[in-house]
């Protein structure tokens, strides 16, 4: 078996506002092997970005904190370590790429420095070194000119060639774990393609896991080793990529992947759609969250959660439909 | 043959950044809409697809070209046949967040329209008017008073829509009417925008950068690079048979929901940039993109050809 790095059990992550306890996180449990691409899939607000970030601490705590659950990296439980201790693995062991490059670069300072910055943090080489270092990264990134570009400041280069130096930074120190939030959401589809593939490319080159956060499931297809589908704070399938895309099992995998528009599709069909929006994590069901919305939904949905049922080695999904004493439903697509 | 809609012909825009430089936001498009189609419009950020949106309601003034709304030069029209004409186009924003007044009520919104070409003779009926549209759009009448923050994206867009049809428009540009929506919400909005569609015998000029929501949603898509036109076909002839090295690019770049096929295929990758709309050299604008180009490429702009059955493409390898 592979090296596991990151494993997440049952983490759960509140933020308290004047309107109350909204629960991003519900209980999420995860794992990421070395080498490996993670994807989480999800809408908006479904609290992937939140534990990504409260894996990365860099949630404000006041107003967020973690209710329970432990992370596990490499051994040791880091959801307890502060600031100080978190700095020594945070940009050398596991580092981040966010979704808007257009701001996540410091306008005030040369991208050489920017890049530097982390190397000279983390490893005891001189300055000389750490240039000759940042240049071969930006190189490595398809930077044109990395010598000229070491003295330039980010608004002269475009959203891609942002997230390029973004994801050099991100990798500087050779991490093991790379979290990518949406990387390529903010980019156009030919330069999301260039994206994509150097994160393959460089992924193969220094076997980092990869983390993809991204609502995009053409980006996981193309990515993906194993998916997460999370719905509401809660996982609520995962598997390989083949068993979410070939034989997923939640109501909510098959809208997600029937309210895609195909490219064989004709004009004459109406696109499948979920009815409804997502519920408010203040004041979360006592059942399935997904229960209003789902077509299935039966009498033991709104009144008790469902829990995890093991489909197979790698696949499970938390879902009523699952059950021994429910209906057969089965999943084919363009028959929803 | 039936009369066009809409005709646009060789707009053009330019912006004037300095003294001596000059951005062709837009540069000779041209294209017709017939009633009750849709054209979608596509192309990557700065690709002057927005520009052509707003220059064809005359939200921007163009520097030459012609824009005919049913035979009428939206451009040339005096003051007051251009109010009467907005009636019938009006368009819907990209971000629900920002394109609704935040310190209007939902009504106030949808009503002002009504308000401005005097639509409605008495109070009541104005009520029962901004009711109507807020049903047909999948809101209800509870809705009408309240402020945009207390709705989510997707329904903001709905009141977006609503606003658009409350004047009866034949018209609407969908200016990325779905790009900030989630995928689940989007899927709502197309649908509606299709019912209201067949519903109301609506046309659009659907702009937008996700080529498989395009693709859906019209009956001829437009590709746009750099300020021009590179291909315009309907949309299933675009997906079969994509001419121009852009378009390929571009639709190669769609990643496919299917992980076996999406990782097994080449991916068509275009190198390098778009190149800087200031200032463009005379010749093909994808011209140091292409693997194809030949010096001819560099020297003068390829004429949009006709290939058969409505299929134009501007290259000169075809």
């Amino acid at each position: 078996m592979s090296e596991r790095i990151l494993e997440v059990k049952d983490l759960r992550v509140s933020f308290d506002t004047y309107a109350g306890e909204v629960q991003a996180v519900r209980g999420v449990s995860f794992y990421v092997d070395k080498g490996e691409t993670l994807a989480i899939v999800g809408e908006s607000g479904c609290g992937k970005s939140v534990t990504v970030q409260t894996i990365m601490k860099l949630i404000s705590m006041p107003p967020g904190r973690i209710k329970s659950g432990s992370i596990n990296y490499c051994g040791k439980d880091i959801s307890g370590y502060t600031d100080k201790m978190m700095e020594t693995i945070r940009g050398k062991e596991m580092s981040m790429i966010f979704q808007d490059p257009m701001t996540s670069l410091n306008p005030t300072m040369r991208i050489g420095r920017q890049i530097k910055e982390g190397i000279l943090k983390h490893t005891r080489i001189n300055s000389k070194e750490a240039e000759e270092k940042a240049i071969n990264l930006l190189r490595d990134v398809g930077i044109p000119d990395p010598d000229k570009s070491m003295i330039r400041y980010p608004h002269v280069f475009s959203g891609g060639m942002r997230q390029r130096i973004m994801i050099s930074i991100a990798l500087a120190c050779n991490p093991k774990i790379l979290f990518a939030d949406e990387p390529t959401t903010a980019l156009d589809v030919t330069t999301q393609s260039q994206i994509l593939e150097l994160m393959n490319e460089l992924k193969e080159r220094l076997n980092t896991a990869i983390v993809l956060i991204t609502h995009d499931l053409g980006v996981v297809a193309r990515m993906a080793d194993r998916v997460a589908v999370m719905y509401a704070g809660k996982i609520v399938e995962s598997g390989t990529a083949n068993d979410i895309f070939y034989s997923p099992k939640h109501p909510y995998t098959w809208g997600l992947l029937e309210s895609l528009p195909s490219i064989d599709r004709e004009k004459s069909n109406r696109l499948f759609m979920i009815p409804g929006s997502p519920i408010n994590l203040i004041d979360p069901p006592a059942g399935c969250s997904f229960a209003d919305r789902c077509k299935y939904s039966m009498y033991v949905c709104k009144k008790q959660e469902p829990t995890e049922t093991q489909i197979n080695g790698t696949h499970s999904a938390s879902c009523w439909l699952l059950d021994e004493r429910a209906p057969e439903i089965s999943f084919k697509r363009g028959v929803i | 043959m039936a009369e066009h809609l809409l005709e646009v012909i060789n707009l053009k825009k330019y912006f004037k950044i300095s003294r001596n430089q000059i951005l062709k936001a837009v540069d000779n498009v041209s294209f017709t809409i017939d009633k009750g189609k849709t054209l979608g419009l596509v192309g990557e950020s700065g690709c002057g697809k927005t520009t052509v949106g707003r220059a064809v309601l005359k939200l921007y003034d163009i520097d030459d070209g012609e824009v005919l709304f049913k035979g009428n030069n939206i451009h040339k029209l005096d003051k007051k046949s251009y109010r009467s004409i907005t009636k019938e186009m009006q368009m819907i924003f990209q971000d629900p967040y920002s394109s609704l007044n935040p310190r209007k009520t939902v009504s106030a919104i949808v009503g002002e329209g009504l308000d401005i070409h005097k639509l409605y003779e008495t109070k009541k009926e104005r009520t029962e008017k901004i009711q109507d549209l807020l049903n047909k759009v999948g809101l209800n009448k509870e809705h009408a008073n309240r402020f945009p923050h207390e709705f989510s994206g997707g329904q903001r867009q709905r009141v977006g829509i609503a606003r658009a049809l409350s004047v009866n428009p034949e018209f609407i540009v969908c200016d990325e009417a779905i790009s900030a929506l989630d995928v689940s919400i989007q899927s709502q909005i197309i649908n509606l925008l299709m019912d209201l569609q067949k519903e109301l015998n609506l046309t659009y000029l659907f702009i937008a950068h996700d080529l498989s929501m395009v693709k859906y949603i019209s009956d001829d898509i437009a590709v746009m690079y750099l300020g021009s036109i590179v291909e315009k076909a309907s949309s299933t002839e675009l997906f079969a048979n994509p001419l121009h090295p852009y378009t390929k690019a571009l639709i190669s770049a769609i990643p496919v929901p299917d992980p076996d096929y999406e990782k097994s295929r080449v991916h068509n990758i275009i190198k390098g940039e778009v190149a800087s709309p200031i200032n463009s050299n005379p010749g093909c604008k994808f011209y140091n993109r292409c693997k194809y180009s030949k010096p001819v490429c560099n020297e003068s702009t390829p004429p949009l050809k006709n290939v058969g059955g409505k299929h134009f493409v501007s290259c000169f390898n075809i």
